[in-house]
């Protein structure tokens, strides 16, 4: 007794946090003792038994020396709706979407499709100067774009553009961006592909990778404190997720019970570097549990299981506001960019075989035509339909100019500074004197 | 708030350094019901006490820790700012700012104009201690406002005393574009001053010329402030020297005609900072001071610098721009 007395002086715990530790410990919840907190665990210290008392871990003693087998042969199993072929497996795990959303589903994903060949072209023949492709990816992007709310806010890297398609995103909004021409609301400052559009809650897309993922937790944790009934979604790819910043990001979530999806977009590459060289553990899934982070793996060509798994994880991260962390195995069709010809590191015949095989485009029509929602004549009426509509967007788009060459200054500051103003009266000045060579004729007067 | 020109004092308080941005950060939460404050052991008060007595005021969902990870805490405001709530983020050492680095120069400053100001975080404020403590050495010691200064899109803000500072961190804290508050750790308990308990502002972007002269101009900021105030007593007692004395208070970006104005009619320079003279701020000041000045120059622009080398430990009194090296180098200023 006196002992226990004596130890217990040396070290309190504060009041406040002591009470607020009884509290959380008592307390029925959503999570009960899944989220358990190690700290929280001790209510009388120290105790005489002979169990563990570390603040740091919650666990039993061992005396068999045993270091724990990473699992790599026969990772976390990978969630599908439909075969190959867009057969439903199971049916109690069809979400039966009714007809018009599974038309929006799949127009949105072939009217991407089209854009980009479309775009892609353009760079090749010299129009804009640089694009990404989404080939083989477009049912990560709606696939979850639809499970979600229209305001949630969405972090993405650079290939998600499938997200803002299925939010109605205009063709010439896209073509806009990437041209850099007057109508860009980005007034031409970045890169094509960096779209960001604030009515659709998309947040502007930047080059530096997994930079998005802690900004996309602290937007949560607001979303959280504003009871928005908000989450948000932050997409990232399996190269990213080696980045620092995703380790940040997935630790700050789960610490801080942020209402956020982490989805990763496994497509086997970055850039050139297959996943075998990208990490040793079993993908990005198997970090989830790491964190504290509840975790999935799923067929991201599959657009019901996507669909399924995002919609689930949204409803629990509003209802529990604890972060989800859903890795979509899909397959990176095209090249990482205008800038990549990826016949450089893989076999034509590997990316055939994703074309070919298991594309999500192809499993969802399947599942259309099984429906009766959808037939050849369509499909023919349809390709025209948005080949005409992205021709005319990239017609208009070429024909606008550019942005007046004064837009180069402002927004770096809300206002701008004098040292600014008066670089900006010195460039006016140069144009005035050596004007000529400058492309002029293009820019915005 | 008030701004300070029409500023009617009102009740004032004693306090230091780190109770002046207590008072201000508790202002800022009293104020705006989004405005949070996060970082590393600030729920317990901060490892400098500038948190004390907030988590309790303001509940654990407002004032927090957050895991060791300073990419991580500058990032997550970012977001938080994303939506336009306000992040106020502690960095607990300016020495460990460089692990954010790339959340500030390529996210923070530049997301307003890379999104056409379709998003911006200008309700970030970074806060983190600075400059040189006495026994600080490598990596407790560190003044980065240099690397940041290269940077446009963020504001640099350093304060010389209490009073200064609270006014200063409120008109961060307001402002539209991110922004880095450094402050002087050697002061957090040795600058004393009466302090308003209401809120005010300070502009940011606007030099104070805290003492009028003749003879030569001095520009600082922070602790180095003081230094060169006795400095110039020296000059006035030992060589009838009249010194202008500047504090540039914010660093970027910088009040360049409140400085120039003052070269202007004193004809002399002297640049002081703690910082490594390479690459240091006053190397930008001097550029453009010899610019737009240089026929009003009677002398070589002076700086008073740290040398080009880590911050030492034990030989932190031969390292700093000390009183005795500045007023040395004023001496050959005058006698050119």
């Amino acid at each position: 007794m006196a002992v226990a007395m004596c130890m217990a002086k040396i070290w309190r715990p504060s009041g406040g946090l002591g009470q607020a530790a009884l509290l959380l410990l008592r307390r029925p919840g959503a999570r009960g003792l899944a989220r358990f907190h190690p700290s929280r665990q001790q209510q009388q210290f120290p105790s005489l038994d002979d169990k563990p008392q570390f603040p740091g871990a919650s666990a039993e003693f061992v005396d068999k020396l045993e270091f724990i087998q990473p699992n790599v042969i026969s990772g976390i199993p990978i969630y599908r709706v439909m075969d190959r072929q867009g057969q439903i497996i199971n049916p109690s795990e069809d979400p039966h979407l009714p007809q018009e959303e599974v038309l929006k589903l799949y127009r949105s994903m072939t009217l991407l499709n089209t854009m980009d060949r479309i775009l892609y072209e353009s760079q090749r023949q010299g129009r804009i100067s640089f694009y990404m492709t989404n080939y083989g990816e477009e049912g990560t992007h709606v696939g979850s774009a639809a499970a979600l709310d229209h305001t949630d806010l969405v972090f993405g890297q650079y290939r998600e553009a499938g997200v803002l398609m299925y939010r109605d995103y205009p063709l010439e909004l896209f073509m806009a961006q990437c041209y850099g021409n007057v109508s860009d609301p980005g007034k031409g400052r970045q890169m094509p592909v960096h779209y960001g559009c604030k009515e659709r809650h998309f947040v502007t897309i930047s080059s530096p990778l997994a930079t998005q993922i802690p900004q996309a937790v602290g937007a949560a944790y607001a979303a959280k404190r504003a009871n928005a009934n908000r989450i948000v979604i932050c997409y990232f790819g399996e190269g990213a997720a080696s980045e620092g910043d995703a380790h940040a990001g997935f630790n700050f979530a789960a610490t801080l019970e942020c209402p956020i999806i982490f989805f990763c977009r496994n497509n086997g590459y970055a850039i050139s570097t297959p996943t075998s060289e990208q990490y040793r553990g079993d993908g990005i899934a198997a970090r989830g549990p790491g964190y504290g982070i509840l975790s999935i793996r799923v067929d991201g060509n599959d657009v019901f299981a996507v669909y399924n798994a995002t919609r689930e994880a949204r409803r629990r991260a509003v209802a529990e506001n604890q972060p989800f962390l859903i890795e979509a195995m899909t397959y990176r069709i095209g090249h990482h960019s205008t800038s990549d010809d990826s016949s450089a590191y893989r076999s034509v015949d590997e990316v055939n075989y994703w074309d070919k095989q298991d594309h999500p485009i192809s499993r969802l029509r399947q599942y259309l035509l099984n429906q009766g929602w959808w037939d050849e004549e369509q499909e023919k009426t349809w390709r025209k339909q948005s080949r005409k509509k992205v021709m005319e967007a990239f017609e208009q788009a070429e024909r606008k100019l550019k942005p007046n060459p004064n837009l180069l200054f402002s927004d770096v500051y809300q206002e701008m500074p004098t040292q600014l103003r008066r670089q900006q009266e010195s460039l006016a000045r140069h144009l005035q004197t050596y004007g000529e060579h400058y492309p002029l004729d293009h820019f915005d007067k | 708030m008030q701004p300070l020109g029409t500023f009617k004092i009102g009740q004032t308080q004693k306090m230091n350094l780190f109770q002046s941005i207590t008072s201000a950060l508790d202002n800022s939460l009293a104020k705006d019901p989004t405005a949070v404050i996060f970082g590393e052991d600030v729920a317990f008060g901060g490892v400098f006490r500038c948190t004390v007595g907030l988590r309790d005021k303001y509940g654990k969902d407002r004032v927090f820790n957050t895991p060791l990870c300073e990419q991580g805490i500058v990032g997550f405001g970012i977001g938080i700012a994303v939506t336009g709530a306000t992040a106020i983020a502690e960095i607990q050492f300016a020495d460990y700012i460089f692990p954010a680095f790339d959340q500030i120069v390529n996210e923070a400053a530049k997301y307003r104009y890379r999104s056409g100001d379709l998003f911006n975080c200008g309700s970030l404020t970074i806060r983190a201690p600075w400059g040189c403590v006495g026994h600080g050495a490598l990596y407790h010691s560190q003044c980065p406002e240099a690397f940041f200064a290269h940077c446009p899109g963020i504001k640099v803000v350093i304060p010389r005393s209490p009073f200064q500072a609270k006014g200063l961190l409120l008109s961060c804290i307001e402002d539209k574009d991110p922004c880095i508050f450094f402050e002087p750790k050697i002061l957090y308990r040795a600058a004393v001053e009466q302090v308003p308990v209401e809120p005010y502002k300070i502009p940011l972007s606007q030099a104070e010329v805290i003492q009028e002269g003749s003879d030569v101009t001095l520009v600082a900021w922070g602790t180095q402030v003081h230094v060169i105030r006795e400095v110039a007593s020296m000059a006035r007692e030992k060589l009838g020297v009249s010194c202008e004395i500047i504090d540039l208070r914010t660093i970027t970006p910088w009040d360049m005609d409140t400085v120039c104005k003052s070269v202007i009619k004193t004809g002399r320079l002297l640049i002081s900072h703690e910082a490594p003279l390479t690459g240091g701020f006053a190397s930008e000041i001097s550029s453009t001071v010899q610019e737009e000045c240089f026929l009003n120059l009677e002398a070589p622009i002076s700086r008073v610098c740290g040398y080009d080398t880590p911050f030492p430990h034990i030989f932190e009194p031969f390292y700093i721009p000390d009183k005795w090296k500045c007023y040395d180098a004023l001496r050959k200023m005058i006698n050119y």
